[in-house]
């Protein structure tokens, strides 16, 4: 593949991604208060959002197209979600909904139905494939990790 | 009188039914995925020893009965809103009930509390938007300067959408009303500070992207709720357009007054 041969970043790109992370962390807060999610949990709703985005970010600046870059960043991100819904005793849902929306394809849907309603064909069908391969890969990495055997809380 | 009897009469019966049913309908109202609302209803059933318990749950409504179907409700949700903690809270009051030990009564003032947990504060709100479409415009590339517009927009847009709440305006209205407000703002904000729009658009539109719906669907897809996942999917895709219908109606008003093609 071609990301292995780019596993040594320069500084700048090290910083980017740093700058990446915490402003994914910060948006994914902002939304997790919108969407009045217990106070505890705000803070590792803001780290799976920062993760999730951080791995797809450091795919991309490694050459990965969005597909199989949002299929490898949303995997971490729900196994997290998962976690923290064991740690926390909280509904993956919680974590789940607000981590995963810098990945969420908002500005491919937006674009596909721009060009749709503007009557150019072509590129708002080029959007709405692209966006639709996103979106496959995000329900695709969802169901393995939520499919995986973990030990849950004990519901009876 | 025990709650928890192993054989409960008519009247008891009749008040577990409408205690799970409105618990069920909570969840539902607030964001919970179709999956959760059926299990916690099931869990909820069992734990209060009624017996044949059968619940259909869809996007926007429930219908469940029990016994020998003596004992059958409907509940109509056509209105959702996003407040994941209502949702944590009956999830927790569930796994509580399940644990044994809480009677009925004491459940039902649970989850009266629970539907009572009020939304952030105004000026949170406010807040948060302006912080959120900050940052998404800077992820999504944006300099500094488009941040700041974005910031701006956000604030006007969760002010507005406030507004809107208050009057309760129509959903596909205010949808249209407030992307094309996002746009106006940003357009007249990035002119102001110098820079490209496009960015800053796009990253205040996040408030209004439907994230959740789509998320929604794909889980309830996961689950098998393929009915439920579809009406996820339509909202979804009804939600976009009148976004790209909001943002095209100003973006072709400034391309024709200024003749100047923006984004």
């Amino acid at each position: 593949m071609i990301g292995l041969s780019v596993i040594s970043l320069t500084n700048a790109q090290v910083g980017q991604l740093a700058a990446q992370f915490l402003l994914a962390g910060a948006g994914t807060l902002s939304f997790a208060i919108l969407f009045a999610c217990p106070k505890r949990t705000l803070p590792c709703c803001a780290l799976v959002g920062a993760v999730g985005w951080l791995v797809y970010e450091f795919l991309v600046l490694c050459g990965w197209e969005a597909f199989a870059a949002s299929l490898l960043a949303v995997i971490p991100l729900t196994l997290l979600a998962r976690l923290c819904a064991i740690f926390l005793k909280c509904p993956v849902t919680v974590f789940l909904l607000s981590g995963i929306f810098p990945l969420v394809p908002g500005a491919g849907i937006y674009y596909t139905a721009y060009y749709f309603i503007q009557g150019d064909n072509a590129l708002a069908l080029s959007n709405g494939i692209s966006t639709f391969k996103i979106a496959v890969a995000l329900a695709i990495g969802i169901a393995l990790v939520l499919g995986l055997p973990l030990p849950r809380f004990s519901k009876k | 009188m025990n709650s928890r009897e192993l054989y409960p009469d008519d009247e008891q019966r009749r008040r577990i039914m409408d205690f799970i049913m409105a618990a069920g309908e909570t969840l539902l109202q607030n964001g919970a995925e179709v999956f959760r609302v059926q299990q916690t209803m099931e869990i909820m059933a069992r734990s209060f020893h009624l017996r044949e318990f059968h619940v259909y749950v869809l996007t926007n409504g429930i219908f469940a009965s029990a016994g020998t179907a003596e004992i059958s409700e409907v509940r109509n949700v056509p209105v959702r809103v996003t407040h994941l903690g209502r949702v944590a809270a009956v999830n927790e009051l569930s796994r509580q009930i399940a644990a044994g030990g809480m009677t009925l009564a004491e459940a039902e003032s649970r989850l009266a509390e629970a539907q009572r947990i009020p939304f952030p504060r105004d000026h949170v709100q406010l807040l948060a938007g302006l912080s959120g479409a900050f940052c998404f415009a800077m992820i999504f590339g944006g300099t500094l300067r488009s941040g700041l517009a974005a910031a701006a927009a956000g604030f006007i847009a969760n002010g507005y959408l406030l507004i809107c709440e208050r009057h309760s305006v129509p959903g596909g209205f205010k949808t249209i009303s407030t992307a094309a407000l996002i746009t106006l703002c940003c357009l007249v904000g990035c002119h102001l500070l110098g820079v490209e729009a496009s960015h800053a658009i796009i990253g205040t539109l996040m408030i209004l992207t439907p994230g959740i719906a789509f998320t929604m669907g794909i889980r309830d897809f996961v689950q098998k709720d393929y009915l439920s996942g579809t009406i996820r999917m339509i909202d979804a895709l009804l939600v976009a357009a009148s976004i790209a219908i909001g943002t095209g109606l100003v973006l072709s008003l400034y391309t024709a007054l200024t003749g100047v093609i923006a984004v």
